[in-house]
């Protein structure tokens, strides 16, 4: 049967945003179901868990009944993506709530909605910044909401609109649009003809490679259900982890390795996976972003591995500490190997020098195309090139001089595009600073913060390190800042920003009538 | 781009071909600072003679001989019929580091117990005018005293002839110099000559006010001529007790508040066409920068009373237009006052002034840059042009801005991770990188508290160094500059092709055909 069929009340609700909202719930929902079911097998939080999934579900079934999707110009879909993943952020803090995960005794319900909101998008928007830890430790969890944490970021990780496109062929065109919205990166890469089979392709490999992760887990050591838990959470590079000391609880260099391959191999585009399963040949040394990715990564090592040996630890202990860091942070995964506060591992223990190079890379992001955040290295690379560029012009101001992304040669409109976004980005770290800074936060941890959400990277520097909880770092209105930066990021900052444009169209098409008689009643 | 040469400096008799662009901007770098070494040592010598007069012979001699040098050089060179924008940015460039090596040679001359470390960090301080020394001479010791304030004053000069008469003419954003006469008004740069004799007028006037208000306040002569020379280059770096009294302290406040302002703004003042001035976006921005931060700042310093707003005034203001005297804590500071206080330094006060930072108009060019963007997301094939001050920005001028944030991020970060290499605090490191290449002082700790650069080992201050030449250039002439020298290096040494000859081929790594003539 067409969905489009008449309600008995009249037409259906022209409308994309409230359509992918509503499909975009119902995805939600099943999480929230695998969740409960999970819950079920020791009993907690099943109620919650169970609820949730029931009134998700149920507002997602209703919206996607009564909805259509209707109008494609760019404002619509920056609409429809920034409101989906708004509201999915909004409903997916129900579990929390009702589960009172964040209902430590003496604790105001403000702060308690505030936490479970800031756990929600961060899981979402794959950030992995974490209000656990300290008086509430994530192991008093039970194994439902766990699992639903990382489910959060595992459906975060690839997109929930991709999920939505995938199912929804009705969208035609502006499906396009909308993963294009919010996708990581400057474009999607076709895989396929129709954009619904390129959706999934992207979901079928992100799927298989969140199992073999999974598998790689389990045979480094992890139990069944953290293996499974850290693989959803590691192929979306996300961070969150079933355990306080994260992958710090397990002290094992097998784990970690596998963990460094993985979370590389999560940096990296999707499209270059998807290439070398269909062409059966391995091709991601030719793409000279994964070539900048890698280097990137080396020479961050290498740095911060030479100044820890400096600093007196062992050069073994150093570079174990240094390739974890320098991959968790650069693929924007943000796990963390410190077995305790002021471990080898805990980078807020170290000195200034290697706090520094990670800070960097706090900044720079994984691959375009990929789960990663950050500002992304092939727009780095882009924007090197264009500073040079603009150099090189002064001496030759005649030449017409290019810039160049290995063989290719990157559009004008691409360069200006990526540089506007740097700018965007500079300055909301910069007002993102002065506001966390302005609510009771010192100057590294509020930088550190606000990188780390913008770039969805996690843990950051100061005071909300790999073993610190943001609660104890932030205060509660910092902390909403920061979630709030983290769902910017996470869309690549326009959709958030000109989510709201469309709406404002539609009010003030609605009401321009209603103006003009009473401009004109005011002039009689 | 190639501009044509003024007439007078083409040579009027005949004597040998003109010379090539880059040769010349190299030799009137070299006769500008050596220029500028004259006029610092002939009147620190004289100034000498106030107190024990010990180092005047010296100072004289070597000013004596500099300033001989400065001329022989002007007359031999033999002006190009072109110059190159390019070039003029390096030659601007070279002075500043060769004026910064010979202040450096004086301080050795009349100090000779300061090491070459202090004595390039100090220099360097007062020539890019960052005060990063928290108490940096004896009272006593006139002639070093006169060196640091004249070496800060001609730094502020030489910021002013890079922001009026250099690039607006050879770099970006010449759309907004003043050169419209619509209207009858006489405007302040048609030409780069004509600028630089404004740029001195307006200067003048400016430091000589703020010179009789530091008179009229009480402060003796000489210590008054040292602060306002501070004051009128945001200088910031002076040892006197008088900049503790609250009559001086105001008169600092205003005098760095003009200090701040464009050089455009202060010269439609003086002619008379101050009407359409306060309509000006920037210096609107500029103001309120100044009276909300200084808002901000005592509600985060629990400051209260007169005492307490001069004590805001004189802070925010010294942080706005990067002079940074030196103020300490008056009461506990909240987290965030610190962070306010970098935030303004980097923002920094209005284009066309003295002062450093990345300065309002470029912020404003960046925020156009964002809004434009955020409207070509919603309409991809849109033709916007950027506006400001009803006049539309070239692309080529939104670039170089893009492009000049871009660098000044990196050498903050580049300085910063040096810096925090050599051993200290993060947030230390950040702030000094930050109050580095914004040309201003001083380093505050988290909770406020001054840092004394001084005494960070001479490896961390000579790191600060390149920052402080970068900012003081406004990053972007420092870049091109330092990539010219490289070419240049490159061209001299040529080392690919001395190792493609060694190895026996061409260039072009072909081999050339037995009857090719080599």
């Amino acid at each position: 049967m067409s969905p489009f069929r008449r309600l008995p009340f009249g037409d259906r609700w022209a409308s994309t945003t409230a359509s992918v909202v509503g499909m975009a719930l119902l995805f939600v929902a099943v999480g929230m179901a695998m969740a409960t079911l999970v819950a079920a097998v020791d009993g907690r939080d099943v109620v919650a868990l169970g609820t949730a999934t029931a009134v998700t579900g149920l507002i997602g079934l209703v919206l996607f009944h009564v909805a259509k999707p209707d109008s494609q110009d760019q404002a619509a879909v920056f609409s429809a993506v920034g409101t989906t993943w708004l509201v999915a952020s909004l409903l997916g803090a129900l579990p929390y709530l009702l589960a009172g995960t964040f209902a430590v005794a003496g604790r105001p319900w403000a702060i308690v909605l505030a936490d479970s909101l800031f756990e929600s998008i961060s899981g979402f928007s794959c950030t992995g910044s974490t209000v656990f830890g300290g008086h509430n430790p994530i192991e008093s969890q039970g194994p439902g909401i766990l699992m639903y944490r990382q489910l959060t970021q595992w459906a975060g990780g690839m997109g929930i609109v991709v999920l939505v496109v995938m199912v929804l062929p009705s969208l035609r065109s502006s499906g396009l649009g909308l993963i294009d919205a919010e996708a990581p990166g400057m474009g999607v890469d076709r895989l396929a003809p129709r954009i619904s089979t390129t959706a999934i392709w992207f979901w079928g490999i992100y799927a298989g490679f969140t199992m073999l992760v999974a598998v790689g887990l389990f045979g480094a050591g992890m139990g069944p259900f953290d293996a499974v838990a850290h693989a959803l959470s590691t192929a979306s590079t996300g961070g969150f982890s079933t355990k306080d000391a994260s992958i710090g609880h397990w002290d094992s260099l097998s784990i970690e390795a596998v963990l460094i391959v993985a979370m590389l191999l999560g940096g990296a585009n999707f499209t270059l996976h998807s290439r070398m399963l269909r062409r059966r040949r391995i091709g991601h040394h030719h793409d000279p972003e994964f070539r900048g990715y890698l280097a990137m990564i080396a020479m961050g090592t290498l740095l911060v591995t030479l100044l820890l040996v400096d600093d007196g630890m062992g050069l073994g202990r150093s570079l174990r500490s240094a390739i974890f860091n320098v991959v968790t942070l650069g693929t924007s995964s943000g796990f963390g190997n410190a077995t305790g506060e002021g471990s080898a591992g805990d980078f807020t223990s170290w000195s200034s020098g290697p706090q520094m190079v990670l800070l960097l890379f706090l900044v720079f992001g994984g691959c375009t195309g990929s789960t990663a955040g950050g500002v992304k290295v092939m727009r780095l690379r882009v924007g090197l090139s264009h500073a040079y560029r603009t150099l090189r012009s002064f001496r030759r101001p005649r030449a017409i001089l290019l810039v160049r992304q290995g063989r290719n040669t990157v559009p004008e409109h691409l360069v200006e595009r990526i540089a506007g976004f740097m700018v965007v980005y500079g300055l909301l770290v910069v007002v993102g600073t002065m506001v966390v800074a302005a609510l009771g936060t010192d100057l590294i941890t509020a930088a550190g913060g606000v990188i780390g959400s913008l770039g969805n990277m996690g843990p950051a520097l100061g005071d909300a390190g790999p073993t610190a909880s943001f609660a104890d770092a932030y205060s509660t209105p910092a902390r909403m800042a920061l979630a709030v930066l983290m769902l910017i990021g996470r869309l690549e900052i326009f959709p958030m920003l000109l989510m709201l444009v469309a709406p404002y169209r539609a009010v003030d098409g609605a009401t321009r009538g209603m103006r003009i008689r009473l401009r004109r009643g005011r002039h009689r | 781009m190639n501009r044509p040469v003024r007439s007078e400096l083409r040579p009027r008799s005949g004597g040998g071909a003109p010379w090539p662009s880059w040769a010349a901007a190299t030799a009137w770098s070299i006769a500008a600072a050596l220029g500028a070494t004259f006029l610092l040592a002939v009147t620190a010598g004289l100034v000498d003679l106030l107190g024990d007069g010990d180092d005047t012979t010296a100072l004289l001699v070597v000013g004596g001989a500099a300033g001989l040098m400065a001329a022989v050089i002007a007359v031999w060179v033999r002006p190009p019929d072109r110059i190159r924008d390019a070039d003029v940015l390096c030659a601007f460039a070279a002075s500043l580091v060769l004026f910064i090596g010979t202040v450096t040679g004086l301080f050795l001359l009349v100090d000779p117990a300061t090491s070459l470390v202090d004595a390039l960090f100090r220099a360097g301080t007062s020539a890019t005018t960052t005060a990063l020394e928290a108490n940096p001479v004896d009272p006593a010791d006139h002639a070093v005293r006169f060196l640091v304030g004249g070496a800060q004053w001609l730094g502020g000069i030489g910021a002013l002839l890079l922001a009026v008469a250099v690039l607006p003419f050879f770099g970006a954003g010449r759309e907004f110099a003043d050169r419209s006469r619509r209207g009858g008004r006489r405007p302040m740069a048609p030409d780069p000559a004509t600028a630089v004799r404004h740029l001195f007028v307006v200067h003048g006037l400016a430091s000589a006010f703020t010179l009789i208000g530091f008179l009229l306040v009480g402060v003796a002569p000489l210590d008054a001529v040292l602060l306002a020379m501070a004051t009128a280059s945001t200088g910031g770096l002076v040892s006197s007790p008088d900049l503790e009294s609250a009559g001086a302290q105001w008169v600092a406040v205003i005098g760095m508040a003009i200090a701040g302002t464009s050089l455009v703004v202060l010269w439609r003042l003086g002619v008379g066409r101050a009407r359409s001035l306060l309509r000006s976006a920037e210096l609107q921005a500029y103001l309120c920068l100044l009276i909300v931060g200084s808002i901000l700042f005592l509600l985060w310093t629990d400051g209260s009373g007169v005492d307490g707003i001069r004590r805001a005034a004189f802070t925010v203001t010294a942080a706005v237009t990067t002079t940074g005297f030196p103020s300490t804590p008056g009461g506990n500071w909240a987290p965030a006052a610190p962070v306010l206080l970098l935030g303004l330094v980097s923002i920094g006060p209005m284009t066309g002034s003295v002062g450093g930072g990345f300065q309002i108009l470029r912020h404003r060019i960046l925020a156009r840059v964002a809004t434009r963007e955020l409207l070509r997301q919603l309409h991809p094939r849109a033709v916007i042009p950027a506006r400001m001050g009803g006049r539309i920005a070239a692309e080529d001028t939104l670039a170089r801005v893009v492009v000049t944030q871009f660098l000044f991020v990196s050498v903050l970060f580049l300085t910063a991770a040096v810096v925090a290499s050599a051993g200290l605090e993060l947030a230390t490191a950040l702030g000094a990188a930050v109050h580095a290449i914004s040309t201003a002082g001083p380093v505050r700790t988290l909770d406020g508290t001054l840092v004394d650069v001084g005494s960070w080992p001479g490896g961390v201050r000579l790191a600060l160094l390149p920052a402080m030449v970068v900012g003081r250039l406004s990053v972007y002439p420092a870049i091109v500059a330092l990539g010219a020298g490289m070419t240049l290096i490159r061209d001299r040494v040529r080392f690919r092709r001395r190792l493609t000859t060694s190895l026996g081929r061409t260039t072009g790594g072909r081999r050339p055909s037995p009857g090719t003539a080599r």
